[in-house]
């Protein structure tokens, strides 16, 4: 996955850089921000929408499994539930882990970044060295030893876990950002000037730390979606009466031959829902990207580079 | 519909099958070919005293003998239908409380020593070692011990004249070799190589076993009973479902043990493939919580009520949920057996499917419709959890099946899945409302004084609903000492009866599993109790053979 | 060099030493232990009993400093899900999982690589698109889902792969040396490919960027003024270049695979280093799970370490610290 398995690989590739030319196009871009509004719409108001209740079951015996109807546009899964007022359901529930469990991720490893860069010394080296460690745990790992030792998690308990082991990558960037920013010359002016730390923080390092933030924190949504699908595939994520569209995709994949509509609909959206996220993402990164670091910084060690 | 109809050309597609074979016969040897089983779950220990998971079993029911061997009825009073195996026959005290095994001089151990009267007396005495810790110790509970009259007669004492005493000794005790387990203390046999690589007296004999991957028996040509018909047996380790059926699709697997309604459905019209439906002695249910499971001295807040649990039986369309997990093939709860047991009875009373009936109890008990609709009594909620394997997917569609049936009572259900060893831990700890659990019965009703008698309420014990009526325990111990078949029958019968009025469970379905197999393989009779019961007599014709069911008996190369 | 060395190396006891604790409690904190297994006929008594013969009913304490000497002295434990001593079911593991995660890592950066070039080659046109429309594709795939669809694709209605499983079952131990290697093959293909195709759209994307940093250096400037071809400026001078981080990537990526191919391995039944961690996981395997999180946590910090060895023996810029 490439989101689970290479989160590693994402933490180094929304580093800062100088980008040369766009990634994407601008008609991509655009489409990705339709996407993203209409999802965004089905997400808060599409329950509303359709009269049949996601987990209300019709008839077990006679309406188990039909085909797509006008009744039921995208047919009806092993239960006799309307997979549209399903799918409307999980567009939602996806949706609101991967946002919920990215901000968890970026408060905690901004705050984490810019004290550690900021306060440099020992509290620095002692800080890196906890993240060196707990980045040495893979995180699927890791995830699924919490998850499936106390199944069932509750909703928000599945957030926060997604969230609080989203962090690391985005703490080491911002933590080399605010080490630079620390020195530049209106921060220290600002120092001179006898401002407290919290507040040269606050206002002259956080806000050049953001951009990158704002990078890795659109990719992580695709990342997390991803991720949440891959512990429902393992029957540790999100479960009925919340379920996501990772756990509808995990109830249905073993009809997949004779009631491909169960699994069709929320693995399409899912997928749109990424590739909307990563599109969005790599545009956001075109845009903002110019005015980050100097030069060989790009260069930057994987590992803190011992002084 | 459809699938009543796959059975039957499956059906009759065998019976063409089985008169191409007696052609072939003629033709050439039955005996050859390779059978590959894909398999969810790895073997445990490979010793049957310890073997504990279905693999395991599989694997020691083929290397290792019994002294005598159960009928397919599975008749358990006496020895009526009993067949020979390492004893060649047997002779019974006057008092019947020993009786005097002869052994097969024939019968060799696979590494080629004979079977002796002092691996009886070695086996029985290690049964019933407490350090070994088998798990079969209450099953032998009446065997006092073996002695060795001659080298080829042994002796086994019983405490009590029983009407099971025989099917305690010849059903529950696999012999095994005193002269290669001797020197390894009973405690250490769990992680001994032996446990590995067990040699026994069967007509398979083990081969070889990568964990988690592969399990390879080969026939032994040598034995007293005559080799196995097939060449060899190979279990694969498959833990995804999808892809061990996917490898039965592509050949690369014969037997497929567990399938799904859709999986079956996809077999449809498939001429290597059929249906591979066997039978079980495992029911499956609902269980309630007799119990306050914070102050066990207590009953259960809900539960604690028989009509509570009456009217939650009665809303709950069983017939409906069975047609929809198992579509056609699946087989309803009589009642707290599962039909294959001898004293199986398939007119019991029941609570009927009556939801009217059911909202009336418990609006008449107090728990009344709240503006949600939701049912409370006095500020409580009328709301539960059930706990549920999430290893078991049946179980788990269940689950879900009832939270909606009963949400529509105004019992809120919250499904509570998690991860065996966790659900086992709140059996144990009796830390549950309800639960849908599994038990398993040998042939004999003796299992339900563990699992519903008095004797195993307490904490600890297997009775982890807690539920406990003396009449219940007094009819089920009339039927264990009755001598006469039908009068055991009708006691255990009278005991099933009381269980089911007093209502500590929903009695769910019989699990029968139905399996897929390649149409090159023969089968013998499936025993209720263990499919694999005559695998030895399976075969594959040889026009039917493929390569690698003509790689012989050779020895592998290195 | 040699210090910075044995100084990465201290660390890196002290982080797996860290995390095998936190491991150890977190585990033991669960309910359900290696003998709560489902098994319907084994009473509670006879469970405790055998809980007792492995001291797993012996307080956290003892159990912890046992299990650690005992590490310490080469001793792993038994694995009671895998019937054999720890050190023999990762020493079977292993080196299936090293075998698919390398062919898969060297697969992908070599698809990587060149699908970058043709990108970075071809910008603006639609073959540059296409390429980086179907790259975002497969960026987007959950892992378990391509394991799945190549599965029923090249396993079941085009059976030209077998559907899991490392080698033949039966015939492998009866073939020649040269078609056992067939064999294996043919059983790696599509789990490799699998793993391959998502991490390659992965590798793209990162060494695109590489490369669209370095182009407009000088030195690019420079190669173009001497009258070079497109092709070799980007051959010669501009991947040469890129190419220095993406060894930073490698040492990243081998350990962040194991991740992938936890869902591969299972989907594929390949009993590898992924499949035995979350079957441990399942089966309360205590020794189990805590050498598989170990090994697991050995492959980031031996990955991170060789990258940063390689990186600085690749960068004379950094050779003279």
């Amino acid at each position: 996955m490439p989101a689970t398995s290479l989160a590693a690989i994402r933490h180094e590739l929304t580093r800062p850089r100088r980008a040369a030319a766009p990634l994407g196009t601008a008609a991509g871009t655009r489409a990705a921000l339709a996407a993203l509004i209409v999802l965004g719409v089905i997400a808060i108001v599409g329950p509303y929408l359709w009269h049949y209740r996601p987990t209300a079951q019709l008839d077990i015996v006679a309406l188990k499994s039909t085909a797509p109807s006008w009744n039921h546009p995208l047919g009806t899964d092993r239960f006799s539930r309307d997979v549209l007022a399903r799918v409307l359901f999980g567009t939602r529930i996806s949706l609101a882990i991967a946002i919920l469990a990215v901000l968890v991720s970026a408060t905690v490893g901004t705050t984490y970044g810019v004290v550690a860069g900021y306060a440099g010394g020992w509290i620095d080296a002692v800080l890196m060295r906890l993240i060196d460690a707990l980045l040495s745990v893979p995180r699927v790992l890791l995830l699924i030893a919490v998850l499936a030792l106390w199944n069932p998690v509750p909703l928000w308990g599945l957030i926060l876990l997604i969230g609080l082991t989203g962090w690391f990558g985005v703490a080491r960037q911002v933590r080399a950002q605010a080490l630079a920013v620390r020195d530049r010359d209106f921060a220290t002016a600002a120092r001179a000037l006898g401002a407290p730390p919290w507040l040269v923080a606050w206002r002259h390092v956080l806000p050049n730390v953001l951009s990158p933030v704002i990078i890795a924190t659109t990719l992580a949504v695709g990342d997390v979606i991803v991720l949440e699908a891959g512990l429902s595939f393992l029957g540790i994520g999100a479960r009925e009466p919340m379920p996501s569209l990772g756990t509808m995709f995990q109830d249905a994949v073993a009809q997949s031959v004779t009631a491909w509509w169960a699994v069709f609909s929320p693995g399409i959206v899912i997928v749109v829902i990424v590739m909307a996220f990563n599109t969005l993402g790599d545009a956001l990164r075109d845009a903002l990207d110019p005015r980050q670091l100097p030069g060989h910084a790009m260069h930057e060690h994987p590992e803190p580079v011992d002084a | 519909m459809r699938f009543s109809l796959l059975l039957a050309s499956a059906a009759s597609l065998l019976t063409l099958a089985a008169c191409s074979e007696t052609r072939q016969a003629a033709s050439g040897s039955p005996d050859g070919g390779t059978l590959v089983i894909a398999t969810p779950t790895d073997a445990d220990v490979l010793l049957p005293p310890l073997a504990a998971t279905q693999l395991s079993r599989e694997v020691c029911d083929q290397v290792f003998d019994h002294l005598a061997e159960i009928g397919d009825s599975l008749q358990t009073i006496g020895d009526a239908g009993f067949t020979p195996r390492l004893a060649q026959r047997w002779d019974w005290a006057r008092d019947s409380l020993s009786i005097a095994f002869h052994i097969d001089p024939k019968a060799r151990w696979h590494d080629g020593q004979p079977v002796r009267a002092s691996d009886v007396r070695f086996t029985v005495a290690l049964y019933k070692n407490p350090k070994l810790a088998s798990p079969f110790t209450p099953q032998v509970a009446n065997i006092d011990s073996a002695s060795v009259r001659d080298s080829l007669t042994a002796v086994v004492w019983f405490h009590q004249r029983r009407p099971e005493a025989f099917y305690d000794i010849a059903y529950q005790v696999a012999i095994l070799p005193e002269h290669l387990l001797r020197d390894i203390a009973p405690e250490k046999l769990m992680t001994s190589q032996f446990a590995r690589h067990p040699v026994g007296t069967g007509r398979f004999r083990f081969a070889r076993w990568d964990a988690g991957s592969r399990l390879e028996l080969v026939a032994d040509t040598a034995n007293y009973r005559g080799r196995a018909h097939l060449d060899r047996v190979v279990y694969t380790i498959t833990p995804d479902n999808n892809t061990g059926f996917t490898q039965l699709l592509s050949g690369q697997a014969d037997l497929f043990e567990i399938t799904t309604p859709d999986q079956l459905a996809q077999l449809k019209g498939n001429a290597k493939v059929r249906a591979f439906p066997y039978p079980s002695l495992q029911y499956a249910f609902m269980g309630f919580n007799l119990h306050d499971p914070k102050q066990p001295a207590r009953p259960h807040p809900i539960f604690g009520d028989a009509r509570v649990r009456r009217a939650i039986s009665m809303a709950l369309d069983r017939r409906g949920m069975l047609r929809n997990v198992f579509d056609t093939l699946g087989a309803i709860a009589y009642g707290p057996f599962p039909r294959s047991l001898g004293s199986a009875d398939t007119t019991l009373r029941l609570p009927p499917f009556d939801t009217t009936h059911a909202a009336a109890l418990l609006d008449s008990l107090g728990w009344k419709r709240g503006a949600d609709g939701m049912r409370a009594r006095d500020g409580h909620p009328l709301a539960f959890t059930l706990q549920v394997p999430t290893s078991s997917r049946v179980r788990m569609t269940y689950a879900t099946l009832i939270q909606d049936q009963l949400r529509r009572l105004g019992i809120t259900v919250d499904i509570g899945g998690m991860q065996f060893p966790e659900f086992m831990a709140h059996q144990d700890a009796r830390d549950f409302d309800a639960s849908l659990n599994a038990y398993s019965t040998d042939p004999s009703p003796g299992g339900y004084t563990q699992n519903w008698g008095s004797g195993g309420a307490h904490k600890g014990g297997s009775n982890s609903v807690g539920y406990s009526n003396p009449v219940f325990d007094a009819l089920l111990d009339s039927a264990l000492t009755s001598f006469d078949p039908a009068r055991a029958r009708a006691y255990a019968v009278r005991a099933y009866q009381v269980l089911a009025d007093d209502a500590p469970a929903v009695w769910l379905y019989d699990v029968l599993t139905v399996g897929a197999i390649s149409t090159r393989i023969h089968t013998a009779p499936l025993r209720a109790d263990e499919w694999w019961a005559h695998l030895a007599d399976w075969t594959i014709p040889p026009a039917e053979r493929i390569d690698r069911d003509r790689i012989g008996l050779g020895a592998a190369k290195p | 060099m040699a210090r910075r060395l044995l100084a990465r190396l201290g660390q890196a006891a002290v982080v797996l030493w860290v995390v095998l604790s936190a491991v150890f409690l977190l585990i033991h904190a669960a309910p359900g232990d290696p003998f709560s297994f489902d098994a319907p006929n084994i009473s509670p008594a006879i469970r405790a009993q055998w809980r007792a013969a492995f001291g797993y009913d012996r307080p956290l304490g003892e159990q912890y400093v046992r299990y650690l000497s005992s590490a310490l002295h080469g001793d792993l434990g038994y694995s009671h899900s895998m019937h054999e001593p720890v050190r023999d079911a990762l020493a079977a593991a292993l080196p299936r999982t090293l075998l698919l995660m390398g062919v898969a890592l060297a697969l992908s950066f070599a698809l990587g690589v060149w699908l970058a070039l043709v990108e970075v080659r071809y910008a603006g046109t639609w073959r540059a698109r296409l390429t980086h429309r179907v790259a975002l594709f497969f960026y987007s795939l959950p892992d378990f889902w391509l394991a799945l669809v190549m599965l029923m694709a090249f396993a079941y209605w085009l059976p030209l792969f077998p559907a899991g499983g490392i080698v033949d079952p039966v015939l492998h131990d009866y073939m020649s040396p040269g078609r056992a290697l067939l064999d294996l093959l043919r059983h790696l293909v599509l789990p490799a490919l699998t793993l391959t195709l998502l991490s390659a759209a992965a590798i793209l994307r990162y060494q695109r960027s590489e490369l669209l940093e370095v182009l407009p250096m000088d030195f690019v400037r420079t190669a173009r003024a001497k009258g070079l071809d497109e092709h070799t400026v980007l051959r010669r001078h501009v991947l040469r270049n890129a190419l220095l981080p993406v060894i930073t990537l490698l040492g990243l990526a081998f350990p962040a695979l194991l991740g992938g191919a936890l869902f591969v391995e299972k989907v594929f039944a390949w009993p590898g280093m992924g499949y035995l961690a979350a079957s441990a996981i399942d089966a309360r395997d205590y020794p189990l799970v805590l050498a598989s999180v170990v090994v697991g946590s050995c492959m980031v910090i031996i990955g991170n370490l060789a990258a940063d060895v390689l990186y600085r023996l690749a960068d004379p810029r950094l050779r003279r610290q």
